[in-house]
């Protein structure tokens, strides 16, 4: 079932994990970090190695308004984006996320101009965090490749039917060349089974999406929607569940690293706490109770989890990639214990 | 505190109506807020609007008023779908407009608040020369609630309505001669509630992403309560050409056997597009 280890470029394993899940339609339009999963996407389709209809569009704002056509008729569907994209799609991400379509999309994390930057931070990720996506962070390319395919199974199951966005670090993980282990055809054809929306469109049998919703009914239908964002945690580790029987990895909504004894513990999303994991191996070589905690699921937020990890730590350093203007302590929070959610 | 429920139906301009009362009470040195509450906007699709009116002190309340001391009525017909005296209070005023006298509305709607009537569309015909009443109906209320001075209303309206000011002043004016009041009869009866439509689903019961499964969600909405005029076809001079039943915003225009055109009077708003489109003039709209 596994495949030995290969090296490659993030985005192509996340390229990979696309195809091995059969998607039915890609709609995207390029950004930098994202470009290279889409054009490899294009590729597949174009030379026959992916039956899929390759949508190129003339904006972001179009991607996700074809995705909500394809999602919308029963197509599993792909698309990727980036920063400016990101907002440029912005309003169609709440219509995803509201009629319930559970289109995946890869975010390769960068800023937001300007300056013009095409570097990484997750300004982009925190300026959708309430648009009603399931939303998880990736580390590294490995991970990128397994939650973008469990990301289908999760947002394709019934008793959830979300959208998931998938962040990876722009660069640190879509341009970095590492080992990945890819997964058999078989395997994932038996992991994520064929998408059936209850009600398609579908001329024969003709449905409504999207009608006019008076306040009586748009309030009824945001309760219905948060109640389903909350409950797919517990399909969310049912998912991962079954992904550790297949794969070996195993996925948590919030991971320690040396976490269990630590004094003092980072609170760190995506590739960054890759990078944590060297100084605090540095750190307890020194005899200091150092420690990390990722948060791998994002929204839903995992309350209970965090608690958790977080244990008896005295003092948490939150590294934030992103910034929130005129907010408080930003960009590094340092907090106490009784300060965590 | 006063607080007031405007009945009317999109185009009637009740939502002016409430505007002008808050800038003559402030112009009064008073507090006073309006604001509507729309629905899907259409021309004759009801609507609701409300002001606060207070003496000496600021009006923190943004939210809609469910128990009026004052309900204005600016359309006879909304009587007989909506129930106008939802929520009024016992002490409680209910200006109407109507043709009927103050004996025979009491007749049909008796409750432990006081009434005034007064025919305004006739009113506004003769003295603006258009049917809409809004300007008219400020004028009974100003009578039956001594809620503002009729004086103080006199600048809002030379303000926004310009040209046609002076026929709207008068209108004002004439209103305020001319509204009968009456003292508060017995019991409220249990009036049925005869707007549809009132079941909305549960968020357990929405389909996920509010899919909607069967045509005709909107059956329901009896449209053919908006209409003050209907279509009355002439065979003489139609030709069976089919454009009035193209032309229908409500798609309410049926062929009949012998391929004569006619609409059904349950959607049928009285919007007239029909009679302005038949190019025989074989269709007349004439009033309720
Ligand atoms: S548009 Fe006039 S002439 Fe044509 S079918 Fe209708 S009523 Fe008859
Ligand atoms: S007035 Fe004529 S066009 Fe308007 S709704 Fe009625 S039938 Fe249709």
């Amino acid at each position: 079932m596994v495949k030995k280890m290969i090296g490659i470029e993030g985005s192509f394993a996340i390229a990979e994990a696309v195809k091995l899940a059969r998607v039915d339609a890609v709609a995207a339009y390029p950004i930098t970090p994202q470009t290279h999963i889409v054009e490899r996407l294009a590729e597949f389709v174009a030379n026959g190695e992916l039956d899929a209809e390759y949508i190129p569009v003339e904006s972001e704002h179009s991607a996700m308004s074809a995705c909500l056509g394809t999602s919308a008729v029963g197509a599993r569907t792909f698309t990727a984006t980036a920063s400016q994209g990101l907002e440029l799609m912005h309003e169609v991400l709440y219509v995803a996320s509201s009629m319930r379509l559970p289109i995946v999309m890869t975010l390769a994390n960068r800023a937001i101009s300007a300056p013009l930057s095409i570097w990484t931070d997750h300004c982009d990720a925190m300026a959708v965090r309430d648009c009603g996506w399931i939303q998880i962070f990736a580390e590294n390319a490995q991970q990128a490749f397994d939650l973008v395919l469990c990301a289908f199974r999760i947002a394709e199951t019934p008793a959830v039917f979300l959208p998931v966005m998938v962040h990876i670090d722009g660069f640190y993980i879509s341009h970095t060349i590492e080992p990945v282990q890819l997964l058999e055809q078989e395997a994932v054809d038996s992991f994520i089974p064929e998408y059936r929306h209850p009600y398609p469109l579908d001329p024969d049998r003709p449905v409504t999406m999207g009608a006019f919703g008076p306040p009586p009914i748009y309030t009824e239908a945001k309760k219905a929607q948060e109640v389903a964002l909350r409950a797919s945690k517990a399909v969310i580790l049912e998912v991962w569940q079954e992904f550790s029987l297949l794969s070996g990895r195993h996925y948590s909504p919030v991971e320690g690293y040396e976490a269990g004894d630590a004094d003092v513990l980072f609170l760190i999303m995506g590739s960054f706490s890759e990078t944590a994991m060297v100084a605090i191996d540095r750190m307890r070589a020194k005899g200091q109770k150092v420690g990390l905690v990722r948060l791998r699921l994002w929204r839903p937020f995992p309350v209970q989890e965090l608690r958790q990890t977080v244990g008896k730590a005295w003092v948490i350093i939150v590294l934030d990639r992103a910034i929130s203007f005129g907010g408080r302590d930003p960009s590094v929070l340092k907090s106490r214990r009784r300060f965590i959610p | 505190m006063i607080e007031i429920r405007w009945h009317g139906r999109g185009g009637q301009g009740a939502v002016t109506s409430a505007e002008l009362l808050a800038l003559a009470a402030i112009s009064e040195g008073k507090f006073a807020q309006a604001f509507p509450s729309f629905g899907p906007e259409r021309r004759g699709a009801p609507v609701l609007v409300f002001n606060r009116v207070s003496p000496n002190s600021p009006i923190r309340a943004r939210v809609s008023v469910a128990h009026p001391d004052i309900v204005i009525v600016l359309d006879p017909g909304l009587l007989y779908i909506t129930d106008v005296t939802s929520g009024l209070k016992e002490d409680g005023i209910l200006v109407l407009n109507t043709p009927k006298s103050l004996v025979e509305i009491r007749s049909e709607l008796s409750g432990p608040w006081r009434l005034a009537v007064v025919n305004a569309t006739s009113i506004a015909r003769e003295m603006i020369g258009v049917p809409i009443v809004n300007t008219t109906m400020l004028g009974a209320l100003a009578r039956a609630t001594r809620i503002v001075e009729l004086d103080s209303l006199t600048e809002p309206i030379l303000e926004r309505f310009g040209a046609r000011a002076r026929g709207n002043v008068d209108a004002c004016r004439k209103a305020y001669e001319e509204t009968e009041t009456g003292e508060p009869a017995g019991i409220v009866p249990k009036r049925p509630k005869i707007f549809e439509g009132e079941e909305l689903p549960t968020w357990q019961e929405l389909l996920p992403g509010c899919v909607l499964t069967k045509p005709g969600s909107a059956r329901q909405y009896r449209t053919g309560d908006w209409r003050s005029e209907r279509p009355v076809w002439d065979h003489q001079r139609c030709i069976k050409c089919g454009i009035c039943y193209l032309f229908c915003p409500e798609g309410c225009v049926k062929q009949t056997k012998e391929g004569y055109f006619e609409a059904d009077l349950y959607y049928c708003k009285g919007c007239g597009i029909c009679a302005r489109e038949c190019w025989t003039e074989a269709i007349k709209m004439v009033e309720e």
